[in-house]
């Protein structure tokens, strides 16, 4: 045992059983902090699994791997039609077709979410000429395939991690961008089938509570948001591959000139040969940077266009530009909704007219509108 | 500039003349479908062309090739992974929006401007500035360009954001063209080349159907300069007369294979068909706006009458 490892033993007599888990504890004394111990550093990075090439393993494979299948021009027609018949195209669906139990809103309802493109950054100015960036997202053709109600939600793997100490919480699964079903595997086009539409590219989990459900099939709009409240925006970062020191974890490398053999972009020492006598765990170094989940909480919705269904937030979101989001209601306290929200989602009026194309904030300037006098 | 409207016929005859000056920023991909009209043809009143009809008998309106020089900004930028074709449909409609109320007209780099801002810190709360345009870029509401003058021997440049919408006016007060694209080089020039007056009034043009290219050699002042000019083969420049080691450095550093590049070229531009359609979209609300000013202009003289 090492002189470290006898002093700590001196210090720290703990009784241990056969059957207790030893805990690591540490001696603090200022004593020993100062002569043998430089402070106890803790590299967070270590253990934390940062990224997966994969989906997990209850998924249904999802894309089809593409033979080289040669059939006759005739017979391609016939699987079209086919298609066609079983996904026969349904009229869009109206607020009193569906039997939603008029739940009222209370300020703890936890309402869906919806998946949306981030399509690129637009440039806006406010009412007193202050220039704002603002990030275009385009809601993609969303539906609700199915409802998971909260006590089989708890059961699941992932529901039991995150309500293992609350009250657990239903989940819906929302679908966007309808695609051929070619592409898919029949076992992805099985989950659809209950709902009798397209198979959906991308699929999405979100949170709701039981007076915010949404019967499957439903459409989920840009008019789900309100102008001027704050959402938070779930997205994968920009993937930027395998990455130096410098640029992945901001070092400062070595001079430029001045004699510098080989010495520019590197890392430089990796321990100290005195504590450990080993690398740490979490030390950093090159590798893969990027493509990691990320929430951007608390971003205004600065416009919506009811015709594109497209939403105007301020800020940037993470990922690059035509890149998959998920937008919902922000989790931060003091931005929440005061008054009631579009509950459970917004319906267009029935007789197809809209209210309002272009809603604005109230902060920002139109652009039709005369030119700012300050 | 005023009635240039009544005018824009004559320019399509002298189109071809116009295209072979300004040949710099064509790609080889852009070939216009129609042969270009001798001013013969060219009576009808509107501007823009009509195509024979497509397969449904309709007339396809197509904007007139000249669109590209003089509306550049709504070309979006041509780099592939951040082009959404939604995204740059919005930005046209909310520059338009942003054109209706505000006349931004054509201009090039080395063209005479002054631009009304409002401003909290000036005692009329308007700050008028006139320079010359030495460079512009950007595209979509995002579009620049920036004025050069000399103000009591101190050079000024300042840069305007086309769509900012506390720019109240922008008037062209002297339109041409300069032998190259961006006039950067005016920074290292005598100050007389870059002195315009503050109280400078619109010139009127004689010739409206075409705009005149100034072949004006500048003189530099001595070196040091802020870029080696040696090395960026610029027209608009008097002999620099350096040693010659310069230009044997520039040789050395050139890269002639760029001009046989194609891919290069290719991804710098937008292809001629997608700009196109996107002038053909541009092209009515942008003509309606031309008129709509014309005639609020013909109903001032005559109150003033």
């Amino acid at each position: 045992m090492s002189t470290l490892g006898l002093l700590r033993t001196l210090f720290n007599p703990k009784i241990v059983t056969p059957n207790a888990i030893q805990l690591q504890s540490l001696n603090r004394s200022p004593f020993l902090v100062g002569l043998f111990f430089n402070h106890e550093q803790v590299r967070t990075m270590s253990r934390v699994k940062r990224r997966t090439t994969h989906p997990p393993y209850w998924h249904v494979l999802k894309n089809n791997q593409r033979q080289d299948e040669k059939i006759s021009s005739d017979n391609l027609r016939f699987v079209r039609e086919v298609i066609q018949d079983k996904y026969k195209n349904k009229s869009p669906i109206k607020g009193s077709d569906l039997d939603i139990e008029k739940k009222e809103w209370d300020p703890k309802t936890k309402r869906s979410g919806v998946i949306a493109r981030n399509i690129g950054v637009q440039h806006m100015w406010e009412k007193d000429g202050k220039k704002v960036v603002c990030t275009v997202l385009h809601v993609l053709d969303n539906h609700v395939i199915r409802y998971v109600p909260p006590e089989e939600y708890a059961k699941s793997i992932i529901g039991a991690k995150v309500f293992r100490n609350r009250k657990p919480l239903g989940c819906l699964v929302v679908g966007a961008e309808a695609a051929n079903p070619d592409r898919f595997t029949r076992q992805y086009c099985s989950l659809f089938n209950e709902v009798g539409l397209l198979p959906k590219k991308r699929l999405a989990r979100f949170i709701v509570t039981p007076n915010a459900v949404l019967p499957p099939c439903t459409p989920l709009t840009a008019g789900h948001f309100v102008v001027g409240q704050a959402v938070d925006v779930y997205g994968k970062t920009i993937d930027y591959g395998f990455q130096g020191v410098v640029k992945r974890w901001g070092f400062k490398g070595g001079p430029a000139s001045h004699g510098a053999t080989k010495f520019h972009r590197r890392g430089g020492t990796i321990g100290t040969g005195r504590d450990k006598a080993r690398v740490w765990p979490g030390q950093k170094m090159p590798g893969h940077m990027g493509s990691e989940r990320r929430f951007c909480r608390g971003l205004k919705i600065v416009r919506i266009n009811m015709k594109y269904n497209v939403i105007y937030v301020k800020g940037t979101v993470p990922g690059p530009t035509n890149s998959i989001v998920q937008i919902f209601d922000t989790v931060l306290p003091r931005r929440k909704f005061t008054e009631a929200p579009p509950h459970p989602t917004y319906f267009p009026p029935e007789d197809g007219t809209l209210p309002q194309e272009d809603i604005w904030d109230s902060s920002l300037h139109v652009f039709g509108s005369p030119s700012i006098s300050v | 500039m005023l009635r240039r409207a009544v005018l824009q016929t004559f320019r399509q005859g002298l189109a071809q003349s116009f295209f072979k000056r300004n040949a710099v920023s064509l790609s080889e991909t852009t070939v216009t479908h129609q042969p270009i009209e001798t001013s013969n043809e060219a009576d009808e009143k509107s501007v823009s062309k009509q195509k024979p009809g497509d397969e449904s008998g309709n007339t396809v309106v197509v904007a007139p090739p000249e669109f590209r020089f003089m509306y550049p900004e709504f070309l979006p930028d041509p780099a592939m992974e951040r082009r959404n074709r939604l995204k740059e449909k919005l930005e046209r409609i909310d520059m338009l929006q942003r054109r209706s109320v505000v006349e931004i007209p054509e201009f090039y780099t080395g063209s005479v401007m002054a631009v009304t801002v409002a401003d909290a810190n000036s005692p009329n709360k308007f700050a008028r500035f006139v320079g010359i345009c030495i460079q512009r870029g950007g595209s979509g509401l995002r579009a620049w360009f920036i004025l050069r003058n000399v103000v009591d021997k101190q050079g000024v440049e300042i840069l305007y954001e086309m769509y900012c919408p506390l720019i109240q006016k922008i008037e062209v007060l002297r339109l041409e063209r300069r032998l190259d694209e961006s006039l950067l080089y005016l920074r290292d020039a005598l100050p007389e080349y870059s002195t315009f007056p503050l109280d400078m009034e619109p010139e009127r043009r004689l010739n409206n159907s075409v705009v005149p290219i100034n072949p004006l050699k500048v003189k530099l002042r001595p070196r040091p300069w802020l870029e080696r000019w040696e090395r960026q083969n610029l027209q608009g420049v008097e002999d620099l007369n350096l040693p010659q080691r310069f230009y044997d450095k520039a040789e050395k550093v050139a890269k002639p294979w760029e001009k046989y590049d194609l891919m290069l070229q290719y991804r710098k531009t937008i292809p001629a068909e997608e700009q196109e359609k996107i002038f053909a979209d541009v092209h009515s609300q942008l003509q309606q706006q031309e008129f709509k000013r014309k005639m609020r202009r013909r109903r001032g003289t005559d109150n003033e009458q």
